[in-house]
């Protein structure tokens, strides 16, 4: 409550965070819980795994919030929860669709080719 | 009038009755002078961006190998996903939602017919990041008959280029809220964006007088088709026999 310096984030229908620093390490949290789930060796787990840890590093030295923001550089502290927030909902998502599978099914032949084949020949 | 003398008089001044002053001034008439270009018409490339292009379009293809197919790059500096028709919404999502990604705003849908192929229909779905000031494009294929996920739970910008796409060229998009018509007129039946669309339409429109409304007829040409043969004997363009391919692939390891 102490650290509402602002009055608004001047973006359209994002309010001011009440308590950004407490909100994010739980969203952070929560996120690695869900990426706990994914098979070790599938990429998205290995690179949002990184960013997270990066961001909770960052979080963890300090509890200003512009030195936070400054830090991140990814935006006002709002705007960072809403991009977790986002990551949460795809991570979770990420779990039926589970990507890090090989490849479905192949294109079929000349279905990328430019300029286009010709049927006859 | 006036001018006559004053021109005369400079010219008959000028040093010029010498044949090899002459000689010298043509050539130093015709030499080029080498100036360089500050104001290019031809947009340069950018190697450093180009290599930022590639690199995520690697990172994109390692995280979703399940669906997509191919990475190139087009016109020098555009990144663009080739994937499977299923991972349409899985893709997107990934791209709006990720930290390293944020393509929040989709700026556009569009179609493409190819009849040769299989699956004649494109979709290409453009995005837009602000977050990171980047363009990239998604592709993937269908036909007449397989529907298409709707990706309108991803970006509500979709819902009208969707069916700006159904009615166009009649690809069917699942899970839509509201697929209808939205740019041809009531009543109309057919897609008029198909390559097997005539260009003159199938109905004709005109004001009955005795009827005193406008009536809608089938189209009645006033001549025979006419199939020109349009392809020249010599090639067209052979300086451009070899120039660089539309499109380079961005390789990818795949499991």
């Amino acid at each position: 409550m102490s650290q509402v310096t602002k009055l608004t984030t001047g973006l359209t229908g994002l309010v001011v965070s009440k308590n950004p620093h407490h909100t994010l390490g739980i969203l952070y949290n929560k996120i690695m819980r869900t990426l706990q789930n994914m098979p070790e060796g599938a990429a998205y787990r290995k690179h949002t795994e990184s960013v997270i840890k990066e961001r909770t590093a960052i979080l963890k030295s300090t509890t200003d919030v512009a030195s936070i923001e400054k830090k991140i550089g990814c935006g006002q502290i709002e705007e960072v929860i809403m991009q977790a927030e986002n990551e949460l909902i795809l991570a979770r998502k990420m779990m039926a669709w589970k990507p890090w599978e090989p490849l479905m099914k192949e294109a079929p032949p000349n279905q990328w080719s430019w300029p286009p084949v010709q049927s006859r020949s | 009038m006036l001018l006559r003398p004053i021109l005369s008089k400079l010219v008959r001044n000028r040093p010029l009755n010498s044949p090899l002053i002459q000689n010298a001034s043509r050539v130093f008439s015709t030499e080029v002078e080498k100036l360089e270009e500050t104001r290019p018409t031809v947009r340069k490339p950018n190697p450093v961006a180009r290599g930022q292009l590639a690199d995520f379009g690697k990172y994109v293809a390692e995280c979703m190998p399940k669906y997509i197919q191919k990475i190139q790059i087009t016109a020098g500096d555009e990144l663009e996903l080739l994937i499977a028709p299923e991972g349409v919404v899985p893709v997107l999502q990934f791209l709006k939602d990720h930290h390293n990604a944020q393509f929040t705003n989709l700026s556009d849908i569009a179609g493409m017919d190819v009849p040769a192929r299989p699956y004649r229909f494109e979709i290409i779905y453009n995005l837009l990041s602000v977050r990171f000031n980047s363009r990239i494009r998604v592709k993937t294929y269908t036909d007449e008959l397989t529907p298409i996920e709707s990706c309108n739970d991803v970006h509500k910008a979709a819902n009208w280029y969707e069916r700006e796409i159904w009615d166009m060229y009649g690809v069917f998009f699942s899970n839509h809220p509201d697929l209808r018509r939205i740019l041809t007129d009531y009543g109309f039946e057919g897609h008029p964006f198909r390559k097997d669309f005539p260009l003159s339409g199938y109905v004709e429109v005109r004001y009955d007088d005795e009827k005193k409304r406008v009536v809608v007829e089938p189209l009645e040409l006033a001549q025979e088709f006419r199939k020109f043969e349009l392809s020249a004997p010599w090639e067209q363009f052979p300086n451009f026999r070899n120039a660089n391919p539309a499109s380079e692939e961005v390789p990818t390891d795949k499991k």
